[in-house]
């Protein structure tokens, strides 16, 4: 949908919950998203270049949960 | 330890479980809400489900708000499909900034010996922005009758 079809909402209350919503959003896909690389074998600095942040920061908020979920984690790059 | 410290500690325990199935890293304003409309046999559960608003439907509540909220900016979480991400290991138990919010309302202005499970619900009511009261909006609730019912039920039970 264009930006043209879809303004930002007139009410102040419709567009800051639709931030936070997207938001959200954001936050579940990522987790989804992290998940599904890590399972296909991604490494931990491909899926940090992909999300444009630090390699740190990615593993600081998915291994957790992830090796938790059973997922096989590599390290590096073949 | 009194029977509001108990429920206290019930609803702060249950709201971190409602954040960990949210996906969310803190306990926010409608995960107490949910932990509220979870406690069968309390009052403010009672009252909440007088208003239709049992566990379920205030989920439903939630999950409405949320879809409207990414449909006025032209979002709409039909549009694609991704697994359900594994949950977060951990149980989230800290508060967020709507959580913290509903914390400071139970115990500004109340006597620590007055207070009731009411006090809860009363204080996650008396939001006027935010996630909780568009939901509510949205569902058709009258939410300012449902806070003047909460706070009758709580004047009478401390009379």
């Amino acid at each position: 949908m264009s930006a043209s079809e879809t303004p930002v909402p007139q009410d102040p209350a419709d567009a800051l919950a639709a931030v936070m919503a997207l938001r959200r959003m954001a936050d579940n896909l990522e987790d989804a998203a992290v998940e599904q690389a890590m399972r296909a074998g991604w490494t931990w600095p491909q899926v940090a270049e992909a999300l444009g942040v630090t390699r740190q920061a990615v593993h600081r908020k998915h291994a957790k949960r992830l090796i938790a979920a059973g997922v096989k984690l590599r390290r590096r790059s073949p | 330890m009194t029977t509001f410290q108990r429920y206290f500690h019930t609803i702060i325990t249950e709201g971190g479980v409602e954040a960990q199935r949210d996906g969310a890293a803190t306990i926010e304003a409608c995960h107490l809400l949910l932990a509220v409309a979870a406690q069968e046999g309390t009052a403010p559960q009672r009252l909440l489900a007088e208003a239709g608003l049992d566990h379920q439907g205030v989920r439903a509540a939630l999950q409405r708000e949320f879809e409207h909220s990414l449909n006025s900016v032209g979002v709409s979480t039909a549009a694609f499909t991704m697994p359900r991400p594994s949950p977060a290991l951990k149980r989230p138990s800290g508060m967020g900034a709507s959580g913290r919010q509903v914390l400071d309302r139970i115990f500004t202005g109340n006597r620590k010996k007055d207070l009731r499970p009411m006090h809860v619900l009363i204080a996650i009511l008396r939001a006027e922005v935010g996630k909780v009261p568009r939901a509510l909006d949205l569902t058709g609730v009258d939410r300012a009758g449902l806070l003047a019912r909460a706070v009758e039920d709580v004047t009478n039970t401390t009379e």
